[in-house]
């Protein structure tokens, strides 16, 4: 309710006349700044040109651009244009309400885009630091001393450590634009010799390691409007309706819509994917999936549910009669779950209730359900898999699909994520990195505090056996994941206070982020709305698309994009012709989309596509069915494993299980085993002073930590943590109270949102608030990565953001 | 006389992402704390704990709502200074060159539809986007929603189609301001005044 | 203590004060007037007569900074026929308007003494009609269960009397020790004293009564909206913690114990000493006076509506 009163004063937006002259006003010294090397001044390109204006908003022009971040999703956005000033943004406007024709519209975070563009963390001009790393205190340069001090960085950390001292660090703030994006850094980069790699994602750091060693790739399962043709959809920690609300939130509502299939929803919290598509709950403790898949595999198994001659065709390592050569009997993946393996112990639906939390009559309800539907589609989140046991998380809810021979067929799936259709767009060539060794992507602190110390057997170096520098350079672009969406924030940010270890850190960005703070040179890019690119769809099932992302004003401030940015740096280290072969952005783009054309000649030439803004195509094969080939003639389309079939049983892990040096209490099982760690529900239960799972769902207002600081969206979805009553009953804590939570690692404090949608016993922090701490410490922003850690996952070294046990208490 | 309009919310289908919301804002430049459209969410329920093992009875839903023009508005019956009227087409609005800023008719609405510009000291509502309608345009939240939860026209037309139903939990007993508005209820949706669950966001209304 | 609605709480105390004021001054003209003469009485009455007006000009002030736009305000009395807040614009207006002249005929001595009784009994009506009318501006909120009751015109009424009678017995005194003081401390002559006497036991008697009445509304009220559940009942916790009790206290100390003193003083006001009586008098107002503020942002603080 509105209290009579509360109103407070409007932040940026809401004072549109006044600040937006301001603003136009700054963006026209801006462009002045803009070098002949990106000119926008080619005839028929440019806001100025464009066909649509609006009799509505009285605007000049109408571009066509997207949503550009890390949702999967990526929506088209129409900008409509006033003197030079955004006034409107409105999203897709072709289509209807059918799936395949459908319109693409943006969510909620598309929709706010003019007061991230319009943002008061804008950065204005090249800056460099002047106090402690981190703190915040700037100084304006000119680009040329910029340029300059960035190059002679490079230069001489290059010389002094070699290019595997350089890091391009994790960012997908520009996820999408073929030259707007990080292609363009890692291109540059190239050109100077390479740069430590990394492999695997923040995101899907679990899975994307461990599905290889079950399916020989990462293969996803059918899109969700093969739902259509599903008994029964499972939802396995898999929350389209609050991650990708725009294209892929459509798609599977109207598949629903229109098959009546019974969904059930597998998460901790209640989430909106359950309370609109899902029909049955399973709420399950954080990091407990194995044990809850193990036992309903004991319901399939001994109530002789299970697809055998699915098994015994497709599949290595279900039963003894079906394992590798040279494995000792009693590995196979029936012994683990009937008790006759190593560990003895039965898998019965009643061991896995009490890790899971769920009852056993639920279990084998599922199982049954599971099992009895034909075909049934089962897909994963990829939450349960950023959790210390996230490999076998994952690899436990392919065994679902295994059991029930779902895999590769209509209605049915892999138990992996959905997938969409796209069909081919070209991108900027990134060239080759000479450097071929890599990291696990959320060990870069890891790399700069120890690096040398890094092995292969240890800390998962690949491409050689132990790194010989570490990371000295950062290049951080457009990205967050220096603080912010990178583990144990305060333990970073100490860490790189020792200037002697990470000795430069570039980042560029558009905000001033809690990552950007840390910047030793601080550079203005521009959005995506001031520069022209050519962007791939996103995430939309069937429906394939490409997006003419054109240029709707121009740079605001004195901001450049970043293209040219390298391209003056290439200059100043003598690879410019390398990098740019001589043209600019407006001609490479050009180019990708002749390219494109060249595979998909539909796609109409470049003015009639810019009008156009969206060219979408359905996918010509109906639904995508990965392993679709393989289940058709497994002999003639082998997987890419050692056996070319399904590897329940790896061997490949049972001989890294073997070799690998891991810190005490891990492991890592060649079948995907339950396996206790730190931090997981068993310490919970008798952890006195942390006794609560903490968990970061995705929030409806951010993708990642992009849009955190637009207030339209912070009004919307403002950062809380989830308890449910029982636990904030015991704290005296009411929906709203302002509380801590905490552990070892750090403190941050936000408003309590006290729900029944969350299970006793587990708090769930939004992932992505930006990283505030005060003179104490206290992060008041709300960052779940104030108590996060640096551990990682056993075989993946993927990150275990998820697990963590905390505190929480009234402010 | 021309049709009076009325809008239909969709309960089934709505995920509170609030691209209807935020899609009103900026189609008219609301600043933070002028919100025409507001979704709040309903939620409730119990947790029985048996050892380790727990068992959720838990419900939540969403209702989306900017303003119902409705058949009995008591913004406009309660407002001093007749800025606050309805138009033949049943839309509700505020002339801002009359109205006092006295909002009365703000703790009389109980949708909470006439939202206070603090700057300006005017009430401020939704008035259907009377510009794009003019145009042949849907509403700006109708055109946002990813989700087709929000469909407008002609309020019988709406009620022949999807049923009568305005009654349901957060909302108020329909018959205090007769609301054009016709909801498709979410299946936990509760009867007004019967609700066992509560707003879970009153903060963001 | 709730202070969003601060004008809205200056403003109706103020108003429900004056019109409180005003009715009991008629009250102790209309009886005086029988045992006392004419010039006496309107020796007492009318200094507290002219304190009414800047009173009533301080509440209408204090409505204007509700006001979102105050360049507006003159249109507020455009919907005369459907809103109650026109219909207290206008009244308010009115009352404040006809008590202005009344007190001008006073002065001047303006027409028959019978017209000018005419003149203060129609001023009157109208003020209790203001009074009506603005507890119909919350009343007839069906949306705000805390304000739907008849709770609320009981206690707008429960505060013009109450706080009328103190400001009255206030009112007198302070005329008294100020013709005191002007005339060098000299003593009360016979009739003067014996209707302070009189109009004093009456204003402590009143403010006893409207306490009893006052105590008889806040716990019904209270009670009706706990079992109403709901909004009604989120309301009803306003009505606790340390400014409930404050209000409380204060009302109680001023109008009941106070009360009693000044009825107890004034049968002996002359051993009492006029000086005793005049801080009794000013310490059961001031006492009260704030208990209403209290219980004013109390009432607006209550408003929880029905919906969303």
């Amino acid at each position: 309710m509105t209290a009579v009163g509360m109103t407070e004063t409007p932040p940026t937006i809401g004072m549109p006349r006044r600040s937006f002259l301001k603003w136009s006003g700054a963006a026209g010294g801006g462009a002045a700044l803009v070098g002949a090397g990106a000119s926008f001044g080619i005839p028929g390109v440019g806001a100025a040109n464009a066909a649509a204006a609006s009799p509505i908003t009285g605007a000049d022009s109408v571009a066509w651009n997207s949503c550009w971040v890390n949702c999967q999703s990526r929506c088209p956005l129409r900008f409509h244009v006033k003197d030079g000033t955004i006034v409107r943004v409105e999203t897709d406007d072709a289509g209807d309400d059918e799936l395949g024709s459908q319109q693409i519209r943006a969510c909620v975070r598309g929709r706010s885009m003019r007061q991230r563009i319009y943002n008061a963390d804008r950065l204005k001009a090249p800056m460099k630091r002047v106090g402690p790393r981190g703190a915040g205190e700037f100084e304006e340069i000119t680009w040329d001393e910029a340029f300059d001090t960035i190059a002679a960085e490079l230069e001489r950390i290059i010389a002094e450590h070699g290019n595997e001292a350089v890091y391009l660090n994790s960012g997908t703030g520009t996820n999408g634009g073929a030259i707007g994006s990080r292609s363009s850094v890692r291109r540059f980069l190239n050109c100077l010799g390479g740069y430590l790699l990394s492999y695997g994602t923040y995101s899907t750091g679990a899975i994307q390691i461990a599905a290889p060693y079950t399916y020989g790739t990462s293969p996803s399962t059918n899109t969700f409007d093969d739902a259509v043709n599903s008994q029964l959809v499972v939802l396995w920690g898999n929350n389209p309706l609050e991650t990708r609300m725009g294209g892929e939130a459509f798609v599977i509502q109207k598949a629903k819509q229109m098959s009546s299939t019974k969904f059930i929803v597998v998460d901790p919290r209640y989430s909106d994917t359950a309370s609109t598509v899902g029909d049955e709950w399973v709420a399950l403790h954080p990091g407990t999936d194995a044990a809850l898949v193990a036992g309903m595999a004991h319901v399939m198994i001994t109530e002789d549910l299970v697809d055998q001659e699915f098994l015994d065709t497709y599949c290595v390592g279900y039963d003894e009669e079906h394992m590798p050569e040279g494995i000792p009997a009693g590995n196979s993946y029936k012994s683990y779950i009937l008790g006759t393996g190593p560990d003895g112990v039965v898998k019965t639906p009643a061991w896995a209730s009490q890790i899971t939390g769920v009852t056993s009559a639920q279990i084998i309800s599922v199982a049954r359900q599971i099992a009895g539907a034909k075909p049934c589609a089962i897909s994963q989140g990829w939450g349960a898999q950023r959790q210390m046991n996230g490999e076998n998380s994952a690899r436990a809810v392919f065994m679902l699909a295994l059991l029930t021979g779902n895999v590769g067929i209509p209605g049915g799936g892999t138990g992996d994520r959905e997938t969409t259709y796209n069909f081919k767009v070209a991108g900027f060539p990134e060239l080759k990195n000479p450097v071929g060794t890599s990291i696990s992507i959320c060990m870069w602190t890891d790399a700069v505090e120890r690096g040398p110390e890094m092995t292969k057997l240890r800390d998962g170096v690949r491409g050689k056996d132990k790194l010989d520098t570490g990371i000295k350079f950062l290049f951080n672009y457009a990205g967050n994941t220096i603080v912010n969406q990178h583990m144990d924030a305060n333990r970073t940010s100490k860490l790189l206070q020792d200037e002697s270890l990470l000795e430069f850190i570039l980042v560029i960005d558009n905000q001033m982020t809690a990552s950007a703070k840390f910047a030793d040179i601080l550079l203005p890019d521009v959005s995506n709305v001031e520069q022209r690119d050519l962007t791939a769809g996103g995430s939309t099932g069937d429906l394939g698309y490409v997006i003419y992302a054109d240029k709707a004003i121009e740079p605001l401030f004195d901001s450049k994009p970043i293209y040219e940015i390298l391209t003056e740096l290439a200059k100043r280290l003598g690879v410019e012709e390398e990098f740019t072969e001589g043209k600019t952005q407006d001609e490479w783009i050009d180019e990708l989309i002749e390219a494109t054309r060249k595979d998909t000649p539909a796609i109409p030439p470049n003015e009639e596509f810019r009008a156009a803004g969206v060219y979408r195509q359905n996918n010509p094969a109906g639904h995508v069915i990965p392993l679709k080939a393989f289940r058709d003639d497994p002999v003639a389309n082998p997987l890419k494993t050692p056996s070319g079939k399904i590897e329940i049983f790896s061997k490949q892990i049972w001989d890294i299980a073997h070799t690998w040096e891991l810190p005490e209490g891990q492991r890592i099982t060649a079948l995907p085993e339950h396996i206790v760690g730190a931090e997981g529900v068993e310490e919970a239960r008798t952890n006195e002073k942390y006794p609560l799972q903490c968990i970061g769902h995705h929030y409806k207002s951010r993708t990642h930590s992009t849009y955190g600081n637009v207030p339209w969206l912070q009004e919307a979805h403002p950062q809380m943590v989830w308890i449910n009553p029982a636990d904030a009953r015991e704290r005296g804590i009411e929906n709203d109270d302002v509380v801590q939570v905490f552990n070892d690692r750090g403190r941050i404090e936000l408003v309590a949102r006290v729900t029944p949608r969350i299970m006793p016993g587990v708090l769930s922090v939004p992932q992505g608030a930006w990283y505030r701490p005060d003179k104490d410490g206290l992060d008041r922003g709300g960052s779940i990565n104030t108590l996060t850690s640096w551990n990682t996952t056993p075989l993946a070294k993927a990150t275990t953001a998820h697990t963590n046990l905390v505190q929480v208490e009234k402010a | 006389m021309a049709a009076e309009l009325g809008f239909h919310f969709d309960q089934t289908l709505c995920n509170g992402c609030k691209a209807c919301s935020v899609a009103c804002k900026d189609k008219h430049d609301l600043p933070v704390g002028v919100t025409w459209r507001r979704v709040a969410e309903y939620s409730g329920g119990t947790w029985q704990r048996d050892g380790n093992t727990v068992v959720p009875n838990v419900f939540s839903y969403y209702t989306s709502i900017a303003c119902n023009h409705c058949e009995d508005p008591i913004c406009v019956r309660v407002c001093p200074t007749t800025a606050m009227s309805q138009g033949p087409d049943g839309v509700v609005t505020v002339d801002q060159d009359v109205c006092v800023g006295c909002r009365y008719c703000e703790w009389a609405c109980p949708y909470s539809a006439p939202q206070f510009d603090a700057e300006a000291g005017h009430m401020t509502k939704c008035d259907l986007c009377a510009d794009y309608r003019s145009e042949g345009k849907d509403p700006a939240c109708v055109a946002a929603c990813p989700s087709r939860a929000l469909s407008y026209g002609p309020v019988e037309e709406l009620r022949a189609e999807h049923g009568d139903l305005a009654g349901v939990e957060p909302l108020p007993d329909p018959a205090i301001t007769r609301p054009r508005l016709v909801i498709t209820p979410h299946r936990d949706a509760q009867p007004s005044g019967s609700g066992t669950g509560s707003v879970a966001n009153p903060e963001e209304l | 203590m709730h202070t969003a609605e601060l004008p809205m709480i200056v403003f109706t105390v103020a108003a429900q004060m004056s019109v409180g004021a005003f009715v009991v001054l008629g009250i102790v003209q209309v009886v005086a007037g029988r045992k006392f003469a004419a010039g006496t009485v309107e020796k007492m009455t009318d200094t507290a007569l002219y304190a009414i007006g800047p009173v009533m000009v301080l509440g209408l002030i204090a409505s204007m900074f509700h006001m979102g736009d105050p360049m507006h305000s003159l249109n507020v009395i455009r919907h005369f026929d459907s809103s109650w807040l026109s219909r207290e614009i206008v009244f308010g207006v009115g009352f404040a308007g006809l008590g202005f002249l009344f007190a001008l005929a006073q002065w001047f001595k303006w027409g028959s003494a019978r017209l000018r009784q005419v003149l203060a009994g129609v001023t009157a009506v109208v003020g209790l009609c203001l009074v009506f009318v603005m507890s119909m501006i919350y009343y007839t909120l069906e949306t705000v269960p805390a304000w739907h009751t008849w709770a609320t015109p009981a206690q707008f009424f429960a505060t013009t009397f109450l706080l009328g009678s103190l400001a009255v017995g206030a009112a007198f005194m302070g005329s008294i020790m100020w013709r005191r003081r002007s005339a060098g401390g000299a003593e009360l002559d016979e009739s003067t004293a014996a209707l302070l006497t009189g109009s004093l036991k009456g204003v402590g008697l009143g403010a006893v009564a409207m306490l009893g009445v006052e105590f008889v509304i806040i716990p019904l009220h209270i009670s009706n909206l706990s079992a109403a559940g709901g909004a009604a009942a989120e309301s009803a916790a306003v009505f606790s913690g340390v400014w409930f009790v404050a209000r409380l206290v204060l009302v109680f100390a001023g109008a009941g114990l106070l009360g009693v003193f000044l009825y107890r003083y004034a049968s002996h006001a002359k051993d009492a000493g006029v000086r005793m009586l005049a801080i009794v008098a000013t310490s059961a107002f001031v006492l009260v006076l704030a208990g209403e503020l209290i219980g004013r942002s109390q009432f607006y603080e209550q408003m929880t509506r029905i919906g969303m």
